[in-house]
Order: C-alpha cells, then structure tokens, then sequence
C-alpha cells in the first residue's frame, strides 16, 4: 500500500493507518532532524511533534507532493524554530565537546570514514551554521535529496538550496581547518 | 561510475553543477570506493559527511514513536469530541427554556386575571352579562369561533387607560 493510500484512510480517521505512515517515515525523520538540531533524544520530540501536527493537517495535505516530503517540510520547519529558540548559552555548551573529539580523532581520520566520529563532528560543526544553511546541507549532502525536494521542503527556491549547499560547504571547511586540523589533508595541514 | 569519471567529476560536485543522476552515482561510488575516496577528502574534507552510508532506522523508537503518536492522537481526538457543540443538547436547552417562559407566562396570568380563571366555573355568569356598576360595557377585542375563545377588555371610568383584558370561552357566556 503506497503513501497516499495510507493518508486517505487516514483521512477517514483511519489511526492503523497513519500508524503504518509513522512507522515507514518516523526513523528516517528523526535521522534528518537529529543531524539538523545535533540531539538524538530531542529529535524524536520533534518528530512526534512533527506527525501530531500532520495527522491534524492532513485535510491540507497536496497529493501532487510525496508524504515524504510534506512530512519532512513540517519536521523541518520545527527543528529550525528549535534551533532559533535555544539559547547562545546552550549553544556555548554543545561546543564544549569538541576536546573530547580531538581525543579520539586519529591523525589518519582523513583516510577513512567513521561513522560515529564523523556524526559527532557535525554534531559540532553544524552549530556554526545558519538554521537554514544546516537543513539544506543536512538534507542534499547527508540523506542524498534532489535539490527540488529539498526546495519544496525548504520552501525556497533550488537556487537558493544551491546557494545555502555552497555557504555551508564553505564554512565547514573553514571550521574543519581552524577546530579539527587533523581531517584536513596533510598537505593543507598548518 | 568509473574510479576515472568519478575523479573528474569531483569539483562539478563541489560546485552543486552536477544533475541529479550523476550526482546519485558520485555519492554511491565515494562511499564504496576507499581510494577514490580518499582522493575526494584530499580535495574537500568536507565531502566527509557525503560519504556517511545510510543507517537503519531504529526499531524499538520506531514502535515508541508509534505508541506515542497514537495516544496523542486518541487523547486529541477525545479533546476535540468533548469541544464539539452538540446540536440535541441545544435543542434541549431551548426546549426547556421555551417550557420554563410558558410556566411563567401560565403563572402571571392567573394572578393577574383571577376572573378568568374563576371564568372556568360554569357558576360564573357571562361576561358581558356581568353587571358592572358605572362601567362601560364591554368590548369584544378577538373573537375566535374555531378555537372557542373570546377575548373582552373593559376600561375603567375612572381610568380610561387602564385596561383589563378576560379570555373566555364563548359557551360559558350563555
């Protein structure tokens, strides 16, 4: 059974039915909005906060888009009002973690990709970014979405998901090369 | 993708210039190929976090999140349930509120026509009969043959703005 026959019986007050659209979208929701607001345990918050409202959305939901991606646009748009709403002082102290990763990044780490290390140093660096900059990278560079997806979600144009995709790709690098010299390559190391 | 077609194409990557289904295959071909990957990190280390394979959703908070998003949707269904105005109960409501100005009504009127009510005794005679001393005879004001009611006002002569109104059944006055 596809997405949108999922959400018509929902829409009839089907709750298995919006149930089986949770199960399908939630875990990857959560990843998208975990790496945007660099929380695990708030992300799935989030998502919840982000299905409720969809469930009571529904009526307003455009078939010609997929689910996917209206529920990623609502989950979305949460996690940006999240980030806007915390504090500088809590900000201050997600960025007190990046001694602990100097620790256990290797000199080699450039060489090779760990999974965890690397989630944990985006956990960092995205701080530095704009809200809307972190979403676009997060969703065109980590879960892979075309440009026009990330558009329709973002509600903004492709050229500006280009735009915000190329800002973001600019300051990580700097940001890499100023906290985390060991990911550069030894050549461009100081 | 070919080792060589993906180098090439590395700074068309970087530059968001690529189309879609290129794309795709840049980011299939960084994650599965360790020397060319390497060779993408020393071009931009930030091509790091392209290179992430996709994770498995989580089961046990998959099943959580399910739980939980069906009980606030029960609890908001309930909410909205209890919120929703209730067409029989207002119709109730005016029912009992109509009755209640009717019971008023019906109250008022005896107490303030005491003759009308005694009207009802077949010993009283005919209103317009009734001699009243210095009075005026009274006026017919509605008749309703079908339904058997007559309604008379007499005025005072003392105070012709004063009026008082009797509903009678017409049979009563023969």
């Amino acid at each position: 059974m596809d997405d949108r026959a999922y959400v018509r019986a929902a829409r009839e007050g089907d709750e298995a039915a919006f149930a089986a659209l949770v199960r399908r979208h939630s875990g990857g929701l959560h990843r998208a909005v975990a790496r945007i607001i660099g929380d695990d345990a708030e992300a799935w918050d989030v998502v919840q906060m982000a299905l409720l409202r969809a469930w009571r959305r529904l009526s307003s939901y455009d078939e010609r888009w997929s689910f996917a991606t209206w529920l990623y646009r609502i989950g979305t748009n949460l996690a940006i009002d999240l980030l806007r709403s915390r504090s500088s002082r809590d900000r201050a102290h997600r960025a007190g973690g990046e001694h602990h990763l100097r620790v256990v990044a290797s000199p080699s780490a450039s060489e090779r990709v760990d999974e965890n290390e690397v989630e944990r140093l985006l956990d960092r660096l995205v701080t530095v970014l704009t809200p809307q900059q972190r979403s676009a990278f997060v969703l065109r560079e980590l879960e892979g979405m075309e440009t026009a997806e990330v558009a329709r979600v973002l509600g903004c144009s492709a050229t500006t998901v280009r735009n915000h995709v190329f800002q973001a790709r600019k300051v990580l690098r700097r940001e890499l090369a100023r906290r985390y010299p060991e990911y550069l390559p030894r050549a461009h190391r100081g | 993708m070919r080792c060589q077609e993906f180098r090439e194409l590395v700074d068309r990557y970087l530059e968001e210039s690529l189309d879609e289904a290129r794309r795709e295959g840049f980011r299939s071909h960084l994650s599965s190929c360790a020397v060319c990957r390497q060779v993408a990190l020393q071009r931009d280390p930030t091509l790091l976090f392209a290179a992430l394979e996709p994770q498995g959703d989580d089961e046990e908070e998959v099943e959580r999140c399910v739980t939980a998003v069906t009980a606030s949707i029960r609890r908001d269904r309930l909410e909205r349930r209890l919120r929703r105005p209730r067409p029989w109960l207002a119709a109730a409501a005016a029912f009992l509120a109509g009755a209640g100005v009717v019971a008023t009504w019906e109250a008022t009127r005896h107490d303030a026509f005491p003759a009308a009510q005694a009207a009802g005794s077949v010993a009283t005679p005919a209103v317009a009969a009734a001699p009243r001393d210095g009075a005026p005879p009274p006026e017919v004001q509605v008749d309703m043959p079908g339904e058997g009611v007559r309604v008379y006002q007499f005025a005072d002569q003392v105070d012709r703005n004063t009026a008082v109104c009797y509903i009678v059944t017409p049979a009563l006055e023969s």
